[in-house]
């Protein structure tokens, strides 16, 4: 290729210039385009594959080490030379810079490339695969180009550079298992279970989520380094430090988890506790309307309660996220789906997320951003915006019906998400990095 | 002697004609559509709408191109107001795509409320309308159902609305046409009505 660039065959330095343009250009577009589509289809599968493509590469490696042997897929073809008599410059010169960039449509000396194929897939973001295999046409662009820096004879300085295979095939071999090392490893995105349980609640290095036990619903408590600790009969869990708070048949308690001494309890139709003691978020229902209330002990001899929002009883009001001031819940209606978040002190409430077409639920607050699930038809996602920002993000998403995402807790970037089947009724509690 | 089908056609000309008056054949139709569907019990437009092989594009009935407008279900089914129903049978959906009952809570195929993971009733999910709020939603513009036209379709009529917005491309991504649409509006995407009605 690097032959083909050259001022006589071009017919000037003005136009090799143009015909290398065009080939980089070529090459940097259709290998963008293969990068989109192996991200598209990643996503599409929507299964975790970071650990298949991991094992690719291993594989790879030991072939290129040597250890094993094994042909690769690859079509044994150059570049039409015809159309450099047949074409114009610059349309030889783009469909080149394209035939090469795609990858697949020449000659595969080392197994890298189809690893990085199934990187792309692996990383399931179309936008984040075209980029990082644009930098592959862009190196393909640079050996055309970059041979004859220094050198009055092209193919002079490509012979150099065989000279040195060794050394390639070598920090090839390398790269193989330092991307297998990255892929195994736990990445933003991926998606951790923890085993059954759903209603997470995570805060101070204690993990909280309710599971069912032969049809009752049981806590369970996970503090970092110690024995997990169990309440029966509770529901929906808010934990805070060395207290938590959860529903049961009377209405919501707040308990110390670990002396297991009684520090409030609200009866009646009273569920979905939030707890950021001496505040707790709770939602009551009467009968025309659900009211979320948060009720402030700092005098627990005289606890005041204020009301947040309301909702015809018919609807959906919770579950409420209580963090460092805020208050974040999610409305639900048959006319669409809201995500508020209300700062305490002032009052001042923001829409953060609405739809008219999406199930928007379940909030969660850190001290920085809040979190969500989204619901359509096909698939389920967790949404996040930060409180200082109006961009939303999508930082995992789930397909099938077996999948669907619920209730969500969320620490620093970390989220834990129920995720559950609505064929069985099951759930998972997962733990999603981003 | 004539046939009845064609005895009632010129009755139904007729009567289009005196009514039409200042407004144009296309829009005039789609204004009355609907109107002559519910008050005339379908007789006159079931005259209009003869037997027919109906070609379809990509629903029986459909014989342009424009694509169907976004839907739960694959396809666009709409009840008379324009919320989608499951295609199969006509059984109102949320946009989640499950059934539910007339107060709009998700059921299952006997009839009973859904639970979620922790054993509780799962609550409503928003059911909007096909074309004014999930086409103003994915795609920024203010669409009103509009013009529209009938076909048989497995022996019952069915009315196919299309979707109208001021947008100049369709949902397909390629030039929008006029259609049956009007007051400045374009067809956007099309969604379809079955009455019931034989034909």
């Amino acid at each position: 290729m690097v032959e083909t660039f050259t001022p006589a065959v071009c017919g000037s330095r003005q136009r090799q210039w143009l015909a290398l343009v065009g080939f980089a250009a070529g090459a940097i577009a259709a290998s963008a385009l293969v990068g989109t589509a192996l991200g598209a289809l990643g996503a599409a599968l929507g299964a975790q594959l970071a650990l298949v493509a991991a094992g690719l590469a291993l594989l790879a490696a030991a072939r290129e080490a040597g250890l094993v042997s094994f042909p690769l897929p690859q079509v044994r073809r150059q570049v039409p030379e015809r159309w450099r008599f047949e074409l114009p410059l610059p349309v030889w010169s783009v469909g080149y810079g394209a035939g090469l960039g795609v990858g697949f449509l020449t000659f595969q000396p080392v197994a890298t490339f189809w690893v990085a194929c199934a990187a792309a897939v692996a990383l399931a973001n179309p936008l984040a695969a075209a980029v990082s295999f644009a930098a592959f046409g862009a190196a393909r662009a640079l050996m055309a180009a970059w041979p004859r820096r220094g050198h009055e004879d092209a193919t002079a300085a490509v012979e150099s550079l065989v000279g040195r295979r060794r050394f390639l095939l070598v920090a090839n071999v390398v790269v193989l298992i330092a991307c297998a090392t990255l892929l195994a490893a736990p990445s933003a995105g991926a998606a951790t279970s923890l085993g059954p349980g759903f209603d997470p609640s995570a805060r101070g290095g204690v993990l909280a989520r309710a599971r069912m036990s032969s049809g009752v619903s049981n806590i369970l408590l996970q503090p970092s380094g110690e024995s997990a600790v169990t309440i029966p009969s509770g529901s929906a869990p808010s934990v805070d430090g060395d207290l938590v708070a959860y529903g049961d048949s009377q209405g919501v308690k707040v308990v110390n988890w670990r002396t297991g001494a009684r520090v409030t309890q609200i009866d009646g139709a009273v569920a979905k506790p939030a707890l950021d003691w001496p505040l707790l978020a709770f939602v009551r229902t009467g009968s025309t309307y659900k009211r979320l209330i948060v009720a402030d002990y700092t005098d627990p001899a005289a606890p005041t309660e204020r009301w947040i929002a309301r909702a015809v009883v018919m609807n959906d009001l919770g579950r409420p996220s209580l963090v460092a001031g805020r208050i974040a819940w999610h409305k639900l209606t048959p006319g669409g789906a809201r995500i508020y978040v209300q700062r305490l002190a002032t009052g001042k409430r923001t829409v953060v997320a609405r739809s008219d077409i999406l199930v928007l639920a379940n909030p969660s607050l850190s001290s920085t951003r809040v979190v969500w699930m989204a619901q359509s038809a096909r698939a389920c996602s967790l949404q996040t915006r930060r409180f200082d920002r109006r961009t939303v993000k999508r930082i995992y998403r789930t397909t099938r019906t077996t999948r669907l995402l619920w209730t969500t807790a969320l620490t620093g970037r970390t989220v834990y998400v129920t995720q559950w089947s609505s064929k069985t009724g099951s759930s998972t509690l997962v733990r999603v990095n981003f | 002697m004539r046939r009845p089908d064609e005895l009632v056609d010129d009755v139904a000309r007729n009567l289009s004609t005196r009514l039409a008056g200042g407004l144009t054949r296309r829009s005039f139709l789609g204004r009355m559509g609907g109107a002559m569907l519910a008050v005339t019990g379908g007789a006159a437009v079931a005259a209009a709408v003869r037997p027919e092989e109906s070609e379809a594009f990509h629903f029986c009935g459909h014989i342009w191109t424009t694509g169907s407008c976004p839907n739960p279900m694959g396809l666009p089914r709409i009840d008379k107001h324009g919320y989608p129903l499951r295609p199969g049978d006509g059984r109102p959906i949320d946009n989640l795509g499950r059934l539910v009952n007339s107060n709009g809570y998700a059921i299952d195929a006997s009839g009973n409320r859904l639970r979620g993971p922790d054993g509780k009733l799962l609550p409503r999910a928003p059911r909007t309308r096909l074309c004014e709020e999930w086409v103003k939603e994915r795609y920024g513009h203010n669409s009103h159902t509009q013009g529209s036209w009938y076909r048989c379709c497995n022996n019952q009529i069915r009315k196919l609305a299309d979707c109208c917005s001021p947008s100049k491309k369709r949902i397909n991504g390629d030039a929008s046409l006029v259609g049956y649409c009007w007051g400045g509006n374009r067809v956007f995407c099309v969604q379809y009505y079955d009455s019931g009605l034989s034909c």
